[in-house]
């Protein structure tokens, strides 16, 4: 299964419900669309607590007809990787489907994620079987099985790649957290040597791409990924050629075996052919400038 | 007494291996039971585009003739069931026709005339048709290679012969057919026989898998397969004429259609295939290498641009658009114009609402942002550098073929993209 248009050409939606808008995906999704002009309605976990019980039915009356859902929330891991939090996840994949259920919605938007493949093929296309390794990536899965089974929309399966960019407040291994240690320690810290290769996109392109899903009413499967996966040292040494003065790049003893990711963009191509992913330098320079103006703050 | 030799079903595989027969020197009765396609061949207007097919009919004179007339068989000793054999999107082979067409012909057959199966079939296929005495009914390996069909039709490596029982003599009329194109006849069993050919192809699939998965190893750590390769054929366990020229994945048709029968089968039988699953997985994945060449040079950086693409059949030398990465490639260029020239088949409207065919191969260069060389037509490498050069707008020339000079296009100021070479300016 990969992507199709329902729309030869884009068509803004007749209203545009992001769910899960106060994350960092939702707060700029919510500006790029309300800067693309699409009336935007944006719910967030203190608007609706989506994990609750009755959730189903209080997002029901938030909607209207044609609406469509971008479907963001969750409870990252950094908020918890336990089986209580991989339940609440669920809860609101089951809170979306019987809003759906209520409301005839114009397409479902759904972000999962790459943690729910493995590591046992390192160049990932949508054919790549899914096989999370952990609870956050068996949440993602089921929630794309749960969607696929009782949503009632056109279902879009968006598998985002790590990603990176101003104003995320996530900190986890990668991008934001080295450009922060670089500011703030002159010190970047690496497991191992960095030697793993990670894809990371920028949040102004997986925003981008979500949005084109949206303007062309699209169905099915994509991977939301740049294609190009540096290792880890080599993001460190480009920030630190960029963070301005001497800056250490540490090693570590690796407690962990080095694995690879990387992914074949055919499908996006296809799909959208002249997206641009912008080069990481570009994306981290960017990034720079906003983490630099936080930190003077 | 020479046998008469029959073929029916005129389409690719009868016509030539018919034309081979009668080139061998048997009288040969070459039937289809469409009237129209008859009274083309009979006017020497050829369905098939095949080097060399032309000469060998005009050679062979009376020898051959065409009817439409199934009781024309019954003058024949070994008739031969050859017509093409369809195949879905999925790899799967329609055999109702072949399957009709044996039983129409079988009743038509003199007393004791051998029939001869030599449209590829499905193991089993052959055992299980029943339609004549068992010392009657053979299964002969077909390797028609589109574009190379003559000659192999001519001078086969060797002919393998599927029996009902192995252990007993070829008939006699068959045995003289076999021998007229010296080469060594591999008797063996109906299954066996039906199995070889698939064998055969897995073997081609692995080599070019194996050639794609490297060739593109070299591409992004700077080595060159084109200087591997040569070192590859002088290795005695490879060979001289080993499938090691990276491609954009198998096309055709019937290289898909094997895979796709190994798998139905091992799925069935429960046997390991996972090899290929995988081999599939690197066709898909190489087709699209233009794709992706054409997306970072040219379709992420240019508003609106415009692109030559050269060649649209599935290799050089044919008609054939089958699985035809060309095709898939101008499909999925549906947002953008498209300027495109191939010899022998003129690209649909179907494929692409705003694409401008061209009667000469230069002119999808003109205004073009990029050139895509898609086919290996020969005379593709006849085109200069600096003449594609002048003519383009950009300088993006995607040449997985490596059709022209790639020193002359540096030189012209090309950014010249070759399969297994490395890639100018950036990695794939």
């Amino acid at each position: 299964m990969t992507l199709s248009h329902a729309h030869p050409h884009s068509r803004k939606p007749a209203r545009l419900v992001v769910l899960g808008a106060g994350g960092f995906l939702g707060r700029h999704l919510v500006t790029a669309s309300a800067a693309a002009s699409i009336e935007t309605v944006a719910i967030g976990s203190r608007d609706i607590d989506l994990a609750d019980g009755a959730a189903g039915a209080r997002l029901a009356q938030r909607l209207r007809p044609r609406d469509v859902i971008v479907f963001l929330a969750a409870l990252t891991p950094d908020k918890g990787r336990d089986a209580g939090t991989l339940m609440r996840n669920l809860a609101i994949g089951r809170a979306v489907c019987e809003a759906t259920h209520a409301v005839e919605v114009g397409q479902l938007v759904y972000a999962s994620s790459d943690a729910v493949y493995s590591f046992a093929t390192t160049l990932i296309s949508e054919e790549t079987p899914a096989a999370p390794l952990d609870l956050y990536g068996a949440m993602h899965r089921t929630r794309e099985l749960m969607l696929a089974a009782e949503a009632r929309a056109p279902l879009a399966l968006l598998r985002v790649t790590a990603v990176y960019g101003p104003d995320d407040t996530h900190n986890s291994y990668g991008p934001n957290r080295f450009l922060r240690q670089a500011l703030k320690d002159r010190r970047i810290s690496l497991f191992g040597n960095g030697e793993e290769t990670r894809d990371h996109i920028y949040i102004g392109d997986a925003v981008d791409l979500i949005l084109r899903v949206v303007l062309r009413g699209s169905t099915g499967l994509l991977n939301v990924a740049t294609g190009k996966s540096p290792t880890f040292r080599a993001v460190a040494e480009m920030i630190a050629a960029r963070a301005g003065g001497p800056i250490e790049i540490a090693s570590s003893a690796r407690q962990n075996p080095v694995t690879h990711r990387h992914f074949d963009t055919s499908n996006l191509l296809r799909a959208f052919p002249d997206a641009r992913c912008r080069p990481l330098r570009d994306g981290l320079a960017a990034t720079l400038a906003d983490v630099r103006a936080e930190a003077d703050a | 007494m020479k046998p008469v030799v029959g073929f029916a079903g005129m389409t690719h595989l009868g016509l030539i291996s018919a034309s081979a027969a009668a080139g061998r020197g048997f009288e040969v009765v070459c039937f289809d039971r469409d009237p129209a396609l008859v009274r083309r061949l009979a006017q020497q207007d050829w369905p098939v585009l095949e080097p060399g097919l032309d000469e060998l009919i005009r050679g062979n004179a009376t020898r051959q003739r065409f009817t439409p007339v199934l009781s024309d068989l019954a003058a024949c000793d070994v008739v031969y069931v050859a017509p093409d054999v369809p195949t879905d999107d999925q790899g799967a082979s329609d055999l109702s026709g072949l399957t009709a067409l044996i039983n129409e012909v079988a009743p038509a057959l003199k007393p004791q005339a051998v029939m001869v199966v030599l449209s590829q079939v499905t193991p089993g296929y052959t055992r299980a048709l029943g339609v004549l005495a068992p010392e009657r009914l053979y299964y002969q390996v077909e390797t028609l290679v589109f574009g190379q069909a003559v000659e192999r039709a001519l001078k086969p490596e060797r002919i393998i012969v599927g029996c009902a029982d192995p252990a007993a003599p070829l008939d006699d009329r068959l045995r003289v057919v076999l021998e007229a194109f010296g080469c060594p006849i591999l008797p063996m069993r109906y299954e066996s026989a039906e199995l070889a050919k698939i064998s055969i192809n897995c073997c081609l699939v692995a080599s070019v898998a194996v050639a794609n998965t490297l060739a593109e190893l070299c591409e992004r750590i700077g080595a060159d397969w084109s200087e591997i390769a040569p070192a590859l054929k002088l290795d005695r366990r490879i060979g001289p004429h080993a499938y090691l020229a990276p491609g954009l994945g198998i096309a055709g048709g019937n290289l898909e259609r094997d895979l796709a029968t190994v798998r139905r089968l091992s799925d069935l039988h429960g046997t390991e295939a996972g090899l290929i699953a995988a081999w599939q997985r690197n066709s898909r994945y190489r087709r699209d290498w233009p794709l992706r060449q054409l997306q970072e040079r040219v379709l992420a950086r240019v508003t609106e641009p415009v692109i030559g693409v050269l060649g649209v059949t599935y290799k050089e030398n044919t008609h054939s658009i089958k699985n035809s990465p060309a095709v898939a490639l101008i499909k999925d260029l549906a947002d953008y114009r498209l300027r495109v020239f191939d010899p022998a088949v003129r690209a649909s409207s179907d494929w692409h609402a705003r694409m401008t065919v061209t009667d000469d191969p230069l002119a999808p260069c003109d205004g073009a942002d990029a050139l895509v060389i898609m086919t290996p037509w020969p005379q593709f490498r006849k085109l200069a550098p600096a003449a594609i050069a002048g003519r383009l707008r950009g300088r993006v020339v995607i040449d997985p073929f490596s059709m022209i000079d790639r020193a002359a296009a540096a030189g012209a100021g090309l950014d010249h993209a070759v399969l297994g070479a490395p890639l100018p300016g950036c990695a794939e």
